[in-house]
């Protein structure tokens, strides 16, 4: 069952609940001047709707830097023990993500639909 | 696979910036645009334009401690070999590659920046000015540390 959450941030242009899984599309490119954004956005669904397990679509980030990272590992912080699953990436956030050697902490799979399997 | 521009013979790029993070992305993009000037495919772009994004994040929230009107240059001319940037600061002048080596824990922030530099620059040096500090950066087109490339620089 798949219950959408409202957001309000262009950086986050759908979330939605579906089982145990918080499930949140991000759009957009992210690097110091709105990866503060992205970071209340991420932090407010995560409080709205607690859960160990988030599926973050990065189909709609062609580019993203150390300070979109470094929210993304904040947010696996906060999770305590729980798992976030990376989907859909592009070439180049792939490559940053593979230089901060940040596979090793994150599920990274190529579909949201293989993250919800 | 990407194909590579045939290089020109580009001006030296110069510009002259503010310490505010909302002047990094049109930065990056000119930087991208020149260093395709310059000869090099898309991977290596992204990486240039990753690299100097990096560099200018670290001046804004270490050597000018978030403040967002202070001045900074970045420099890119092309070279025989490749590309070589430069970023001058008027900052706390304080070289990372001189403090206390930390190992990279992917669980804690910070040192991304750094290691994108390393890996995805030939050579990478902090110059310390009396009022600063000047990094250079300088990128073959056809690196020596890829396996079987042709030592070119």
């Amino acid at each position: 069952m798949s219950e959408p959450l409202k957001t309000n941030s262009k950086l986050v242009p759908a979330a939605r609940k579906d089982g145990d899984a918080l499930v949140v599309s991000i759009a957009g490119e992210i690097d110091l001047n709105n990866s503060p954004e992205l970071r209340a956005a991420l932090m407010g669904l995560l409080q709205r709707s607690p859960s160990k397990k988030i599926v973050l679509n990065l189909a709609q980030v062609p580019y993203m830097d150390s300070s979109a990272v470094a929210v993304l590992v904040e947010l696996l912080r906060k999770l305590n023990g729980g798992k976030i699953f990376l989907t859909d990436l592009q070439k180049r956030v792939q490559g940053l993500l593979e230089v901060a050697k940040l596979s090793t902490i994150f599920k990274i799979v190529p579909t949201e639909k293989e993250a919800l399997a | 696979m990407t194909t590579s521009p045939r290089p020109s013979n580009p001006p030296p790029l110069r510009l002259k910036i503010t310490s505010d993070p909302a002047t990094l992305a049109s930065t990056r993009r000119a930087v991208e645009m020149f260093a395709a000037q310059c000869g090099f495919d898309e991977t290596a772009r992204g990486e240039i334009g990753l690299v100097i994004n990096e560099a200018l994040a670290n001046v804004i929230r270490h050597a000018y401690q978030g403040a967002t009107d202070q001045p900074i240059e970045v420099a890119a001319q092309k070279t025989d070999e490749g590309i070589c940037l430069s970023v001058r600061d008027w900052g706390l002048g304080v070289n990372p590659f001189e403090l206390p080596p930390k190992k990279h824990d992917p669980m804690k922030p910070g040192g991304v920046g750094l290691i994108c530099m390393r890996q995805m620059m030939d050579d990478v040096q902090f110059h310390k000015q009396p009022d600063g500090m000047l990094l250079t950066m300088c990128r073959c087109r056809i690196r020596r540390k890829a396996p079987g490339a042709k030592e070119a620089c």
